[in-house]
């Protein structure tokens, strides 16, 4: 599904990210683990095709997401910090307008989703008035009208309660039970862990440590001299 | 999926995100209205000097209201990276240069009801009917020549921080040639044309707006990516 040698992308002289492999088959499930600025955000955005790389060689799911954009982004969805959303629609508005754009039909389907993120009732309310866990919902239930076959998950827990961080593990969890492709960045290590079987640690852009996602959390201390 | 589809889609969304925001577009009608009225007290001359200027000071104004309407255009894209959101989508950048493109004829097309009515009274133009439609086509025909170029250089500059002086900078030499052509359709149209040369001219502005979003569709992809 991914296939990464080399990988590489600077901001003006400084290299954000340098020498990075990866190799992720389909149903795969990586953890991204790394202190502020190592890299995991550069890299999810990199695989998404939103940069291009100054080095090395990147394919997801046989393609080149920059060059062929519209065969590789149609097998991914990212959750990011941004959250693309225009704060004049309403939640339904969204949902319709991306179901539309991806190609998909069915009212019934949309209304279905809300109510799994528990948005039902604000589903006539413009987004600009929802909070931050009202928004990441919406754009959890987004991200599956794109019928992904790769999950890029910046920060899933972020700004969720424990009723949504629970809610992002079960909806994950239902991705990758389907078989899908699994990317997850966070700090949250522990929760995120329980998603993932692999784990990578990005330390100043660079993969410093590979393994297993169980083994993560010692590993990173090991290295950090604890 | 055919071109056409997302196109409305997305110009749909434009339209309603634009309705909801309308201050916006009331602003810019007001912000052509005093243009015009600072011309009328510029070149403090009689009645007939006003009215022969009156096409020039018409089209000048449309011209400076677009830049004001096209930068906006582009900053709902930029609230929570709402067009990064679209480009990972499975739609082509020129659909997304022709949504916004035609959003912005259309609210320029808008100003006409408004703004061409004024000109007549302020500048004292003697207009029948015919007159009057004729200067709508050339009002129309100068909207789309600024539209598609304007689209495109505000998705270029939408994410420098000084869009505001760089989109007129790179627009109004571009669209010289658009400026030229329908302030002298204008003219023909309003004070007479004994040597039949606004057919000519309706052509050349014509040409021009093909040209520009024809060229719109092909540099889309360039300009909306990072």
């Amino acid at each position: 599904m991914i296939h990464a040698r080399g990988l590489g992308i600077r901001f003006g002289s400084q290299w954000a990210l340098a020498h990075v492999d990866l190799e992720l088959l389909s149903g795969d499930r990586l953890l991204l683990a790394g202190a502020n600025g190592s890299g995991k955000t550069t890299l999810l955005r990199l695989i998404a095709g939103l940069r291009q790389p100054a080095a090395g060689e990147l394919l997801v799911d046989g393609r080149r997401p920059t060059r062929e954009r519209f065969g590789a982004r149609r097998a991914l969805a990212l959750v990011s910090h941004h959250d693309y959303l225009y704060d004049r629609l309403t939640a339904m508005e969204t949902l319709r307008l991306w179901n539309s754009l991806c190609g998909g039909s069915g009212e019934t389907r949309l209304d279905d989703l809300l109510a799994e993120v528990g948005l039902s009732a604000a589903a006539d309310r413009h987004v600009g008035g929802f909070s931050a866990g009202m928004r990441k919902r919406l754009i959890l239930a987004r991200s599956r009208l794109e019928n992904p076959r790769l999950l890029l998950l910046d920060e899933p827990f972020a700004s969720l309660d424990p009723e949504g961080q629970s809610l992002v593990e079960r909806w994950v969890g239902r991705f990758v039970d389907d078989g899908g492709t699994l990317i997850v960045a966070s700090h949250a290590i522990e929760r995120a862990s329980r998603l993932c079987r692999r784990a990578v640690l990005l330390e100043q852009g660079q993969v410093a440590w590979q393994g297993d996602a169980s083994a993560l959390e010692a590993a990173w201390a090991r290295r950090l001299g604890r | 999926m055919n071109l056409l589809r997302p196109v409305l889609l997305l110009l749909a969304k434009d339209l309603r995100v634009e309705w909801r925001g309308r201050f916006r577009f009331l602003s810019i009608v007001l912000f052509g209205g005093i243009t015009l009225v600072l011309f009328s007290f510029a070149i403090d001359a009689d009645d007939r000097a006003a009215a022969t200027m009156a096409p020039g000071f018409l089209i000048l104004a449309l011209l400076l209201s677009s830049t004001l309407g096209l930068s906006e255009s582009f900053r709902v894209e930029r609230e929570n990276r709402a067009l990064e959101g679209l480009l990972l989508l499975p739609v082509e950048p020129a659909v997304l240069f022709y949504a916004k493109a035609l959003g912005n004829f259309i609210f320029l097309a808008l100003l006409a009801p408004v703004l061409l009515p004024s000109a007549i009274v302020i500048y004292g133009v003697d207009a029948g009917l015919n007159a009057l439609l004729g200067l709508l086509l050339v009002w129309l025909l100068a909207a789309a020549g600024l539209a598609a170029p304007g689209t495109l250089y505000a998705a270029m500059t939408s994410r420098a921080s000084s869009q505001d002086v760089l989109l007129p900078l790179l627009l109004f030499p571009l669209v010289i040639p658009v400026l030229i052509a329908s302030v002298r359709s204008a003219a023909l149209v309003l004070h007479g044309d004994p040597m039949d040369q606004t057919r000519s001219w309706f052509i050349i502005l014509l040409a021009f707006d093909v040209i520009y979003w024809a060229l719109g569709g092909v540099l889309a992809a360039v300009a909306m990516e990072e």
